[in-house]
């Protein structure tokens, strides 16, 4: 095969949990565009809304949308159910739903135990109930969404001119649950992998634009190739991924960050 | 100073959490073969002040045994605030406590939900914040080690063929939370460096192998054996040297660390 066409996700359904937060919008974009049908599913419904509405005015509109809370066995179960009756098979997962934080060291027990609820549980749940549609049908890609915070802590120095951006960067819980996603991978790279289907981890850099102007400049200064993320950027790791060009590769993470963790 | 001085914990105060069994045991003699005072809280008090008293009468240092439940935030607070009380700071903070979350009978990739909210409930969020609440002590302090054990399954895969011929074993190897719990430990531990560096509060994560027990499977030993360099699992006092260091100020420099101490095991 043509190694372009291996790049191609035409015929592949595609389904990524809470688009809205960090990264999700590009992927949708990336996957759209390189041929997959894609499924929205997430807790907000006037944000699946809009991502379908970029989606569409791209001219790849999405394929459907499912009303999805993350952290409760009966979600997981009903998004599954949902995904068999809709698709003829579930090609690639795209774990998105690890977008909040606290901000913040210092938390109540209930506030950290909330939010590790809707990623730590909803993560095990979506990668349990759809991985198993994948193993029964011996083939799939789960990609997990994770960034920088997963392969290093957070630079005092990139915040030396934002210090209230640093009051909110510094996350007590982040870092443990985007860090989760890299040996994670591996650990459900070993199940899945006896049924002939993948996971891996892609840890983004900083999207340009996300973030306060003085961190951006202070995070380049950081980095090898002396930008930030661009929506291509973002995509195309996802395609490769997703794709069957990354056929034999599993239980790994990619760094997708400009060098931002290669030093 | 001498530099054998430098591994000495006399004059500190430690606390461990679930310093009774398997490494914590370990951990615990560590702490106090290098002299500190120890406050060793467990959910088990009666063995624990047993265990306590041996330390008394074999080494001759202060320990006393705390009754706390990880799953219960109340007691944490609680068994913070009574070494607090007793003591006035926390010089060492060894977290080697983890509940094993009962469910309905699922294992391994196919663990049930309430194994997983558990996991969740206890071993991760529980967990975050007690050290949370012994790192804002710390910082008050402007000094203090944290020590939190994360394990070799936070570093690597599961080896399937280390399961040969043991089916039940090999169902059980790939569970979701001890992997997902151990694997965000050894990131968390660079956030928290990062985060207590500017207090000259310090905390790595210990990453221990497989430890030999009465109960393990020799089949198992045997295939395990092979992937480690030293060619055994590990025994309860290979533990000790790595907790003692990272204790003491032996190990000043060092933060944000995930050390493993597995004979090699995830060096290939």
């Amino acid at each position: 095969m043509n190694i372009l066409e291996q790049f191609s996700l035409k015929g592949k359904n595609a389904l990524i949990t809470c688009p809205e937060y960090l990264y999700g919008r590009e992927i949708a974009l990336g996957l759209s565009s390189a041929g997959a049908a894609v499924y929205l599913a997430g807790p907000d419904e006037a944000a699946l809304e809009e991502i379908s509405k970029v989606l569409e005015e791209a001219g790849v509109p999405a394929a459907g949308r499912y009303a999805y809370v993350p952290g409760t066995e009966e979600a997981s179960v009903a998004l599954a159910e949902a995904v068999k009756r809709d698709m003829s098979s579930l090609d690639i997962l795209v774990e998105n739903s690890t977008g909040m934080r606290l901000k913040g060291w210092s938390h109540s027990y209930e506030e950290i135990y909330k939010i590790l609820e809707f990623t730590q549980l909803g993560v095990m749940m979506t990668v349990q109930k759809l991985g198993e549609i994948m193993a029964s049908q011996a083939h799939g890609s789960v990609l997990l969404i994770s960034d920088y915070a997963a392969l290093a802590g957070c630079d005092p120095q990139n915040y030396v001119s934002c210090q209230d951006y640093a009051s909110e960067d510094f996350s007590l819980e982040y870092g443990y649950v985007k860090g989760s996603f890299v040996n994670y991978a591996r650990q459900a790279a070993g199940y899945l992998g006896s049924a002939g289907c993948r996971c891996n981890c892609i840890a983004y850099g900083p999207l340009a634009g996300s973030k306060p102007e003085a961190f951006e400049e202070a995070f380049i200064r950081h980095s090898h190739l002396k930008r930030l993320a661009s929506p291509e950027d973002v995509a195309a790791a996802a395609v490769f991924f997703a794709s069957d060009a990354s056929r034999f590769i599993t239980g790994t993470t990619l760094a997708v960050d400009g060098g931002y963790t290669a030093k | 100073m001498n530099t054998f001085d430098l591994f000495s914990l006399k004059g500190k105060t430690a606390l461990i959490t679930g310093g009774r069994a398997m490494y914590g045991k370990g951990a615990t003699c560590a702490l106090a073969d290098a002299g500190a005072d120890i406050f060793l809280a467990s959910h088990s008090l009666k063995p624990a002040q047993e265990f306590a008293e041996e330390l008394k009468a074999e080494k001759g240092v202060n320990v006393e045994a705390l009754s706390f439940e990880l799953g219960d935030v109340d007691s944490i607070r609680a068994m913070i605030q009574t070494v607090l009380d007793k003591a006035g700071r926390i010089d060492v903070f060894v977290n080697s406590s983890r509940i094993i979350p009962q469910g309905d009978g699922g294992n391994g990739w196919f663990e049930d939900a309430r194994q997983m909210e558990e996991g969740v409930r206890v071993n991760s969020a529980a967990s975050l914040y007690m050290t949370s609440l012994v790192g804002e002590q710390m910082i008050r302090q402007g000094s203090g080690s944290i020590v939190t054990f994360g394990s070799m399954m936070g570093l690597i895969g599961v080896e399937q063929h280390n399961y040969d011929g043991n089916p039940a074993m090999a169902e059980g190897a790939f569970g979701h939370i001890y992997a997902l719990d151990k694997s965000g430990l050894t990131a968390w531990v660079r956030h928290a460096a990062s985060y207590y560096g500017q207090y000259g509060v310090r905390i790595n994560a210990v990453c221990p192998g497989g430890l030999k027990s009465d109960r393990t499977n020799p089949v198992f030993e045997k295939e395990y054996s092979k992937h480690t360099q030293l060619g055994r699992l590990a025994n309860g006092d290979d533990i000790k040297g790595i907790i003692a260091f990272l204790a003491s100020d032996a190990s000043a420099y060092l933060t944000g660390l995930s050390i493993p101490v597995d004979g090699g095991y995830t060096c290939i």
